[in-house]
């Protein structure tokens, strides 16, 4: 009787792809290595029932040697052998490499199903895998499938339940790969293929000069396409809607309200000239849905499109190539420009993928440097929306002074903290070209997820922040940290409240610095300060789940004194 | 090893930990790659094994012995 299903291959072999189909439950997938660090699981109906489908990120063995895939091979052998069943999912373009999980999954008793993925690809590229032979040789089901369309995954499913343990000899890792080499040459033909412009590329891409002058134009490119798309959806789509159909609707809605007290304050907040403004009022109904609607979403949009698109096409590892020996004078490794890159998204998701680093240190200063030094796209919206208009100059600033805390901050940490930094291991998929519809979904779903997580705290943020400001409660705090903010840090109070709840939500946190008409210093500086200081409450919690109550305290100790000693220098620096 | 030249692995350095990770994504002893470039500052080496692209840190790479044809 068959309980779970677990899914378990390679790293990169489209696992989640499968995952998704089998379950309907939509997952992140990615073109490189340690797209999944976490274990989702849904739910697939078979004949005897609703199973649970669980998926595991990738190994290439049963010897765990990341936390990610320590976690794989834990969950794994949690469950009695004889009621599961191991989904193995081969890359069938690379069935030599794959096949050694395989065999160790045999060795190890479990009933294994292999889905050799990828199938369309493997022929585009002139291999040819018999599924029959190899079932016939390893004495378990082969179903041939391509999960980025659907082919194959309905055959899948009917051999689930054809899947049994056998008995096999346990042979050493070097005995097993020369077994390997006779069933790959047993069971694959090779066609030979003409180089082609992509294998070009690919390979350009790795080398020192062609390929740093590759990863600075599309760095560069990425950034404002970023820049641009998100200028286009608010300049064309969410300001018309706001300033033309919204503002006109709550103008009517506030004429009827004679008496300005409380609850007026609370859902539209402050006239500003007789006039909703939606950066200043400060309002539940008027700012609130306009910071994050207008000035932050098409943001979300346009970075996770462009980020999606990078990821999806397979650039992201060859970037980490490139990078590795910058990294590494940091205590890192190549690797971890991925988690950097993801926390411009959102530090949550970069502090969770430093799982794929393998170290314990990595981790810490990796997350320490994200949390810092890594500015989210709320954040980064609300600096462009706010500095932009003193010129470009202030934000690439803001870029320059956090680019200069990483590097300090961590070759700091590289010799501060016993230990080596651990050395680059990694796989490099080939480029691949996602079909539009898949970028779409992943999008979708991951401004979905941006949606369902900030809205709510951002209208209750506001309505608190409101409620503070009614009853001057504010005073207290601000009385207290006033003569800090003050004499270091050349910023009025007022400030003090929005960098407070920068703890809770940095676009809130800029927002309310909006109606203190402060001057491009003070926003520069106040805008390097939410960056830096404390992260928000989710990454807090994050560090502390990731890596234990220490390692958050001595973080948030280094964030304290990183704040004062920058907002102390900017001061006394800028004129 | 110079860059696009082939060769074989004879030996893995560094102790068992090492040997069992490489071995693991393919690089056992006696298989032949192709190194494809270096990045300078004691940056990473690409190599081709079979139909894998990999990319070994520097100090891994200098454990990977290798003879070249």
């Amino acid at each position: 009787m068959i309980k779970k299903i677990y899914l378990l291959g390679n790293p990169n072999v489209g696992k989640s792809v499968v995952f998704s189909r089998l379950t309907g439950v939509q997952v992140v997938s990615s073109n490189y290595p340690g797209t999944t660090v976490g274990i989702d699981s849904g739910y697939l109906t078979l004949k005897d029932g609703r199973i649970e489908v669980v998926d595991l990120p990738g190994t290439y063995s049963l010897e765990p040697s990341s936390k990610a895939e320590e976690v794989a091979v834990s969950l794994l052998k949690e469950h009695p052998k004889n009621e599961m069943v191991v989904i193995n999912i081969v890359d069938s373009t690379n069935l030599e490499r794959n096949l050694l999980l395989t065999i160790q999954l045999i060795e190890e008793g479990f009933p294994v199903v292999m889905c050799l993925n990828m199938s369309d690809e493997a022929a585009h590229k002139g291999v040819k895998v018999d599924p029959v032979k190899l079932s016939g040789i390893l004495h378990i089901p082969v179903v041939p499938t391509c999960a980025i369309t659907g082919v194959g995954i309905k055959s899948l499913i009917e051999k689930i339940s054809d899947a049994a343990q056998i008995s096999r000899k346990k042979l050493s890792n070097q005995e097993r790969w020369v077994e390997i080499g006779n069933i790959v040459e047993s069971v694959q033909t090779l066609e030979h293929r003409h180089h082609t412009l992509r294998e070009l590329l690919e390979d350009a891409s790795v080398r020192p000069i062609s390929g740093l002058l590759m990863a600075g134009a599309v760095i560069y490119s990425a950034f404002k396409l970023v820049r641009f798309l998100g200028e286009s959806i608010i300049n064309n789509i969410t300001d018309p809607i706001f300033i033309d159909l919204y503002r006109p609707f709550l103008e009517k809605l506030t004429e009827y309200w004679q008496e300005k007290g409380f609850w007026f304050h609370l859902l539209i907040g402050d006239l500003i000239n007789g006039k909703i403004d939606f950066k200043q009022s400060l309002g539940v109904l008027t700012t609130a849905p306009y910071i994050e609607f207008g000035m932050v979403l098409p943001y979300i949009i346009s970075f996770y499109l462009i980020l999606s698109l990078l990821e999806d096409i397979g650039y992201l590892p060859r970037l980490a190539v490139l990078l590795d020996n910058v990294l590494h004078r940091l205590g890192l490794h190549g690797y971890a420009i991925i988690p950097m890159l993801l926390g411009f998204g959102c530090n949550v998701p970069g502090i969770l993928s430093t799982r794929v680093l393998e170290s314990k240190r990595e981790r810490f200063i990796a997350s320490t440097l994200i949390s810092i030094g890594v500015p989210c796209v709320p954040l980064q919206a609300m600096i462009f929306g706010l500095l932009g208009m003193f010129g470009g100059i202030y934000v690439a600033g803001v870029y320059l002074v956090l680019f200069s805390i990483i590097l300090i901050l961590g070759i700091i940490l590289n010799s501060a903290i016993p230990g080596y930094s651990p050395e680059f291991l990694l796989e490099i998929p080939p480029y691949r070209f996602p079909p539009i519809l898949v970028l779409v979904k992943k999008l979708y779903y991951r401004v979905k997820g941006f949606l369902i997580e900030a809205v709510p705290v951002v209208l209750v943020g506001v309505m608190v922040i409101n409620i503070l400001i009614y009853f001057k409660l504010f005073d207290y705090i601000t009385g207290f940290f006033a003569p800090i903010v003050h004499n270091l840090f050349g910023l009025p109070k007022d400030a003090i409240a929005a960098l407070v709840i920068g703890f809770l939500r940095k676009d809130v946190a800029v927002g309310m610095l909006m109606p203190l008409g402060l001057s491009a210093k003070q926003l520069f500086i106040s805008a390097v300060l939410l960056a830096i200081s404390f992260p928000c409450v989710a990454t807090f919690f994050i560090i502390w789940k990731e890596l234990g109550l220490k390692s958050l305290l001595k973080s948030t100790a280094i964030m304290i004194g990183i704040s004062i000693i920058v907002g102390s220098l900017l001061n006394l620096l800028i004129w | 090893m110079k860059s696009d030249h082939k060769g074989k692995i004879i030996e893995v350095l560094g102790g068992s930990n090492l040997e069992t990770k490489l071995e693991s994504m393919g690089l056992y002893k006696g298989k032949e790659i192709t190194k494809l470039s270096h990045i300078g500052l004691r940056g990473p080496v690409v190599i081709k094994a079979g139909r894998s692209i990999l990319a070994l840190g520097h100090g891994v790479a200098a454990k990977v012995i290798v003879s070249s044809e």
